[in-house]
C-alpha cells in the first residue's frame, strides 16, 4: 500500500522544458525547465518583471510560447493538435484580481464551470460546488454575489471556483497580492489546508511565512531565468546570488519578519 | 367644421405603424449590432475591419439619404420590390444596427477582460464564455444606451413619412391638408411621441432596475 501510495507521489505531473517566450523583442522567458510532482506544492518568487505571471500563463496556453515544452500528465501541451480547452480543465488557475463573474453567486461562480465544461447536471454542480464551498469556509454565503463578498471571501471563491474542476494542478497567480492586509491571512489558511491536502500546486507569492510552511521548493526568478532553487528556508535564508539576497531583504523589510 | 374626434382615430390608427417601425428597426439593429459588437471585441482583424466600416458609413449618412438610396436605388437595383414599410423597417434596422453594435461593444468592454479569461481557464471555448459569462452582464448593461436608442429610432421613425408609410406624422398631415387646420392635429402628433417616448423609456429602465445585480455598481 506504501508503495504505491509513494509511487503516485513520486509522479510527474507537470513537466516545462527550456520555455523561451517574448512580447515585442523583449525576451520575458529565457529557458525555464522544472518539474511539478503530485502533491507537491512549488514556490515561485522573484522581482516584478522577472517572468512569472508569464510563466503561469504559458503553462495553461493563454499565452502560447515561443520555444520550449510544456506536458501535462505524460501529454504535450505545446503540440499544434492539442484541445486548448480540454487541457484547462485539467489546469485550475487562481488571479490576483479573483475574476469572479459578477453576475452569478458564489455557488454558481463554483457551479459554472462543472454544469458547462464538464456537462454535469445542476442539482449534481450545486451539490458539488457547496462541498467546495464548504472546504473553503464560505457555505453560509454561498447565494451572495462577488459585489457583497469582501475580498478574501471573493478570493476563496475563486480557489473554490478551479478547484471544483478537480484538475491535475492549481496555478496561483499572486492570490494574495490584491488584498487588504488584514484579509490576508484567510486566503492563505485555505491554501495551506489545500497543500496539507496534497493538492498539486504553483504558487507566485511573496508570503514568505507561508512558502516557508507548505512549499516544498522554491523557484526563484530573475530576468527570464530561475536562478535559484531548492527547499523555501534554504533559497530564503541562505541565497547565493546576490540579487535573491538583496530581493528577500526587501521582502523582510516590507511584509516584517512575522510568519503567516 | 371638422371636430378633432373625427380624426384622431385616424392620427391613433398611425402609432400601430410608427410601433412596427420602431419594434421592427430595434429587432434587426439587435440581430445585426449584436454579433457586429462581439465581432468587433473577439473577431479576427478582417471581421473588426467590416464592423468598422459598416458602422462607420451607416452612422455617417443622414437617415433620410438611406432611405432614398435604399428605396429608390438599391433595393430595385437589386431586382427587389419592396413596400414602403418593409425597406423603411430594414433602412432603420440595419443602421440602428451600426448604433447599436457601438452600445454592444461598450457594454462588452466595460465587463472587463479578466472575467473572459477566467471562464476561458475553466475550460471554456470563446463561444461559451461569450454567452455565458459575456453577455448576460453586458446586455445588462447595455439597456439604459438601448432605451436611448430606442427613443431615437422613434422620433427617427417620423421620418418614413417622406416614403409613404402610414405612421403618425403621415396621416397627421393627411389631417392637416384636409383640414387646413394645422395647430392642432401636429399638437397632437408631438403629444403621441411625447407618450410613446416616455412609456418606452419607463418600461426599460424598469427592467433595468429589476435586473441589477445586487451589490454591484457599474462604471460605464
Amino acid at each position: 500500500m506504501e508503495d504505491v501510495e509513494s509511487m503516485v507521489e513520486d509522479e510527474i505531473v507537470l513537466k516545462v522544458e527550456d520555455l523561451y517566450k517574448s512580447y515585442n523583442n523583449v525576451i520575458v522567458l529565457k529557458g525555464i525547465s522544472f518539474e511539478v510532482r503530485r502533491g507537491e506544492t512549488k514556490i515561485i518568487c522573484g522581482p516584478s518583471g522577472s517572468g512569472k505571471s508569464t510563466l503561469l500563463r504559458c503553462i495553461n496556453l493563454l499565452t502560447k510560447p515561443d520555444k520550449g515544452m510544456i506536458w501535462l500528465e505524460g501529454e504535450e501541451l505545446t503540440t499544434r493538435s492539442i484541445n486548448i480547452n480540454k487541457v484547462r480543465q485539467k489546469i485550475g488557475f487562481v488571479f490576483q484580481e479573483f475574476n469572479l463573474f459578477n453576475h452569478l453567486t458564489a455557488l454558481r461562480n463554483v457551479s459554472i464551470g462543472l454544469e458547462v465544461v464538464k456537462k454535469m447536471k445542476r442539482e449534481e454542480a450545486y451539490k458539488r460546488a457547496m462541498e467546495v464551498l464548504r472546504k473553503v469556509g464560505l457555505e453560509e454565503h454561498a447565494h451572495k454575489y462577488p459585489a457583497e463578498l469582501s475580498g478574501g471571501q471573493k478570493q476563496r471563491v475563486a480557489i473554490a471556483r478551479a478547484l471544483a474542476m478537480n484538475p491535475s494542478i492549481i496555478l496561483y497567480d499572486e492570490p494574495t497580492s490584491a488584498l487588504d492586509p488584514q484579509l490576508i491571512g484567510e486566503v492563505l489558511e485555505v491554501m495551506k489546508a489545500l497543500a496539507r491536502e496534497k493538492v498539486t500546486s504553483i504558487v507566485v507569492t511573496h508570503e514568505m511565512g507561508f512558502a516557508q510552511s507548505v512549499g516544498d521548493e522554491m523557484l526563484f526568478m530573475y530576468d527570464g531565468k530561475i536562478i535559484e532553487r531548492g527547499p523555501p528556508e534554504e533559497v530564503i535564508h541562505n541565497p547565493k546570488t546576490e540579487i535573491a539576497k538583496k530581493f528577500f531583504e526587501r521582502i523582510q523589510e516590507l511584509y516584517g519578519r512575522e510568519k503567516r | 367644421m371638422v371636430s378633432v374626434v373625427d380624426y384622431v382615430p385616424y392620427i391613433l390608427e398611425g402609432v400601430l405603424w410608427t410601433l412596427g417601425l420602431v419594434g421592427g428597426g430595434l429587432l434587426i439593429g439587435f440581430i445585426v449590432g449584436l454579433p457586429s459588437a462581439i465581432a468587433q471585441v473577439y473577431g479576427h482583424r478582417f471581421l473588426k475591419i467590416m464592423v468598422e466600416v459598416y458602422a462607420w458609413f451607416f452612422r455617417s449618412v443622414p437617415l433620410l439619404v438611406l432611405l432614398f438610396l435604399f428605396y429608390w436605388g438599391i433595393f430595385p437595383a437589386l431586382g427587389f420590390k419592396l413596400d414602403p414599410l418593409t425597406c423603411s423597417i430594414l433602412v432603420l434596422g440595419i443602421r440602428s444596427g451600426a448604433y447599436q453594435s457601438q452600445i454592444f461593444r461598450g457594454a462588452i468592454t466595460s465587463v472587463g477582460e479578466g472575467q473572459y479569461i477566467a471562464a476561458r481557464t475553466l475550460g471554456m471555448s470563446k463561444m461559451r464564455a461569450i454567452y455565458h459569462i459575456v453577455l448576460p452582464q453586458a446586455l445588462r448593461i447595455s439597456i439604459p444606451g438601448w432605451a436611448n436608442e430606442y427613443a431615437i429610432i422613434l422620433k427617427d421613425s417620423a421620418i418614413c413619412f417622406t416614403l409613404g408609410v402610414m405612421e403618425i406624422l403621415t396621416r397627421t398631415r393627411y389631417v392637416v391638408m384636409a383640414t387646413l387646420e394645422p395647430l392642432i392635429p401636429y399638437f397632437i402628433a408631438g403629444a403621441l411621441f411625447i407618450v410613446l417616448t416616455y412609456s418606452g423609456t419607463k418600461i426599460l429602465n424598469t427592467i433595468y432596475d429589476k435586473l441589477k445585480i445586487p451589490g454591484l455598481i457599474w462604471r460605464m
